[in-house]
């Protein structure tokens, strides 16, 4: 079977359905109900992603807008279908990370282990800092609310600990691979989403995020940098957790059933 | 499909049950699955691309007289309701914080209210006004299973049509069972309401369940299709067909023509549109 | 038209051992072969392994042979083997396709799969309904069915593919008493008029005693003990298996002792 046939096997056949239906009752949920001001709504593509490849991936982000959009079974007047454009990239960088093995779980001790958790903390800490030194959050001209400042500071240190405390409690250096991967699919998922935002909603999108739009643009960026400003400030911290909670399902899945799927072989344990 | 090698097996055309057949009924809906699709696409990628006044206000009115016509402007308009966030959002963040607009119209305390904002809100507005309609128009009056019967005798996989089937009945059993965790966990004292921070400890225990559940049953279901031939190489037996005609498809073609012709004239600058 | 394993040894991929050793059985058409023994025995394997899922579809490695109509399975397609082997398992819900309205569609899945000409689906459609006594439910939800109509309509749609042989595993594990009554009734049904052989892997030794001609005793992946149903039903050996006797065969022998002749199925149909 050749690389494209491999992805669409009757195993993630039957596994997409499931991903899409997780990927909207979750978002739904998470968006609508809890009203939380994260997304939550890639969890079954980046599974899938991981354990099929890029392009099944992809197929089942695109999916889950369309369907969330265009079907009428969680309520019409959502305003994801033009994102799935973001979806499909963040499914296809998910089936990237899957085939180099990112995922794959490797039990470590002792200074392999803290350096992975250090590493893993490290690399929260510079794109916190980065965040923090953007131009578009430090315009000098105009100063923003002091909790701008602040509120980044400590969502980095707890995202910090909290990667680092992950790979210590698991012993599992893959935690830093992990974080890496999703933090990179936060911002290519930013870049991707704010040209859409800009030109379709005028840089909004009804949601909570807003208010940092509305901040950004306080301070005098125009409409793409104001949405690609909230983007890199919210993508990365959500597709980093979300990363998380499917090392976590990979994780607690049986491996004999993991080892079926396309690369099933790509996840299981290394022996360092 | 006159090229089907199987259409000289069966000349006589073969007559389903009518609770297979569900041949819709009443205005628009009679419409083939398709056209009513391109109509949606078109109402979509014109007041998206076709910037300034003349593309959204069009497509609305185009899908408002749609929705009028098959009688559902009521449902309509109460789908428009459920985006008041998002177009509040619009009009507040563009009226008030638009980049670069000087020609101030009010000022509320520190902020001030400007005429390219308002415009640009304004705009903004129609569009996901537009959009939202031609969603709705297009999902009340077409069944998803229409929809993909028809695409499957237009040649759509078998692969494709059973992840968008089974997805879309497997979101609202999804939603049960996470509605039945709910309320489990709401009796065993784990609060889903209350505070946010209490609502968010409560997405764990409440998520878990729901998506091990449904991946649990992922290779019993693969057993199951194989078990059923789904893997069987060639094409699969079309068992609906939906009433198409001439004329629709010639509809099809020359409104999917016009947008594109509209699209690419308003990008390009030579069709000058207010 | 015969099921046979001839030293059939099937190990899991990534098991250490194997999971069954050197089974031998013979399956002809028209009989029923009741498979019992303690949990963990392999009885869901063999399943797997008799109707050629294992390995065309899961992996894995298989010694010995396995044929269908004399053809090895291990040399047969998927598609190929769902013409020559139905499976049915425990639960209903993950064996509908999950995207059908009605039964009638449900049914025509498997020959839409193949596909057969539309008349010749529709033919299927009706036989596989007359055959279980479905005609009723031809027009019904497949999602809001009772858990007994659910199994016959997934054993229906099965046979649908008109298989020679059916192999079920627990096919009444999750069915209420009239759920259970429902399917052994059609079970007995369709090897007496169709000749189907039938490969039934059971706890209810009372459901056995009335549907099976053969019962095969599996312990820890291999066969310990195979005659005829009423034979090895009521073989005194069959509790150190782990493996409750029907509860007619006690009754029966405590009325012999007392000089009372009772037909043991006649019993069966009072008890249940």
């Amino acid at each position: 079977m050749d690389w494209v046939s491999r992805q669409f096997s009757t195993r993630v056949i039957a596994l997409m359905p499931v991903a899409i239906a997780i990927n909207i009752v979750l978002g739904f949920t998470v968006q609508k109900i809890l009203n939380l001001p994260i997304y939550l709504d890639s969890i079954g593509t980046i599974l899938v992603g991981v354990l099929a490849g890029p392009l099944a991936g992809a197929v089942t982000g695109a999916l889950s807008n369309l369907i969330w959009q265009y079907a009428p079974v969680i309520g019409p007047g959502s305003n994801i279908g033009p994102f799935a454009v973001t979806a499909a990239v963040i499914g296809l960088l998910a089936g990237l990370w899957g085939q180099l093995g990112v995922y794959r779980s490797r039990p470590a001790t002792g200074s392999t282990l803290y350096g992975a958790a250090l590493l893993g903390a490290v690399v929260v800490v510079v794109l916190a800092w980065r965040i923090y030194t953007s131009p578009a959050y430090s315009d000098p001209a105009n100063g923003y609310p002091s909790w701008v400042y602040g509120a980044i500071a400590i969502i980095g240190a707890i995202a910090a600990i909290g990667v680092a405390g992950f790979i210590l409690i698991r012993r599992d250096a893959a935690g830093a691979a992990v974080a890496v991967a999703g933090a990179i699919t936060g911002i290519v998922a930013a870049i991707v989403s704010a040209p859409i935002a800009a030109y379709v909603y005028e840089g909004v999108t009804g949601s909570g995020t807003d208010l940092i739009v509305a901040v950004l643009r306080q301070g005098g960026q125009d409409v793409f940098n104001a949405s690609l400003g909230q983007g890199l400030f919210s993508d990365p911290i959500d597709k980093t957790i979300t990363s998380f909670v499917v090392f976590v399902i990979l994780a607690s899945l049986s491996s004999r059933l993991v080892a079926r799927f396309p690369l099933g072989e790509r996840l299981a344990p290394s022996a360092t | 499909m006159t090229d089907s090698p199987l259409a000289d097996l069966h000349e006589e055309p073969v007559r389903l049950p009518d609770f297979v057949a569900r041949l819709p009924g009443g205005r628009y809906r009679t419409l083939n699955p398709a056209t009513k699709a391109t109509f949606a696409l078109v109402e979509a990628l014109v007041a998206f691309a076709v910037r300034g006044w003349t593309g959204p206000t069009t497509m609305l009115v185009v899908g408002l007289a749609a929705a009028a016509w098959a009688g559902l402007l009521g449902r309509t308009l109460r789908v428009l309701v459920i985006t008041s966030p998002l177009v509040l959002s619009i009009m507040l963040v563009n009226t008030f914080l638009y980049p670069g607009a000087t020609d101030v119209l009010w000022r509320i305390g520190p902020l001030a209210a400007t005429a390219e904002g308002l415009t640009a809100a304004l705009q903004a507005v129609l569009r996901v006004a537009a959009f939202v309609v031609s969603v709705a128009v297009f999902s009340f009056t077409t069944p998803a299973d229409d929809l993909l019967a028809d695409l499957e005798r237009r040649g759509l996989g078998r692969r494709a049509e059973f992840v968008v089937g089974a997805a879309l009945q497997t979101i609202p059993r999804m939603r049960e069972r996470a509605a039945e965790i709910a309320d489990a966990q709401r009796s065993r004292g784990l609060d889903t309401e209350g505070s946010r921070w209490r609502r968010v400890r409560g997405i764990v225990p409440l998520a878990a369940p729901m998506v091990f559940g449904a991946l649990s049953e992922v290779e019993e279901q693969t057993m199951a299709l194989e078990a059923r031939a789904f893997s069987a190489p060639g094409r699969r037996t079309v068992l609906r067909t939906l009433p198409d005609s001439a004329a629709q498809r010639a509809v099809r073609w020359l409104t999917g023509l016009g947008a594109v012709v509209a699209v690419a004239g308003s990008l390009a600058g030579w069709l000058r549109l207010p | 038209m015969t099921l046979r394993l001839v030293a059939a040894t099937y190990r899991y991929a990534g098991a250490a051992a194997p999971t069954l050793h050197d089974v031998e059985l013979r399956l002809e058409p028209g009989r029923v072969l009741g498979v019992v023994g303690p949990n963990e025995a392999g009885k869901s394997t063999l399943c797997l392994v008799a109707s050629g899922l294992a390995p065309a579809t899961i992996g894995g490695h298989l010694a010995g042979s396995v044929t269908l109509d004399g053809l090895e399975t291990a040399s047969l397609r998927p598609h190929e083997l769902a013409q020559r082997c139905g499976v049915l398992f425990q639960n209903p819900a993950t064996q509908l396709s999950g995207t059908t309205r009605t039964v009638l569609e449900e049914l025509a899945f498997g020959p839409r799969n193949l596909g057969l000409p539309l008349p010749e689906v529709l033919a299927r459609v009706e036989w596989a309904a007359a055959v279980l006594g479905l005609e009723a439910l031809l027009d019904r939800d497949p999602q809001r069915l009772s858990g007994g109509q659910a199994q016959l309509v997934a054993l229906a749609s099965v046979l649908a593919l008109r298989p020679g042989h059916l192999v079920l595993d627990e096919p009444t594990s999750q069915l209420d008493p009239q759920g259970t009554r429902l399917v052994g009734e059609a079970l007995g049904r369709l090897a007496a008029e169709t000749g189907t052989a039938v490969l039934i892997v059971e706890h209810k030794t009372g459901l056995l005693a009335r549907l099976a001609d053969e019962v095969l005793v599996l312990d820890a992946g291999a066969v310990v003990r195979s005659g005829s149903a009423a034979e090895v039903l009521a073989d005194v050996a069959l509790e150190a298996h782990g493996v409750e006797p029907p509860p007619a065969v006690g009754l029966v022998r405590a009325l012999e002792a007392a000089g009372l002749a009772v037909d043991p199925a006649l019993l069966e149909e009072a008890a249940g």
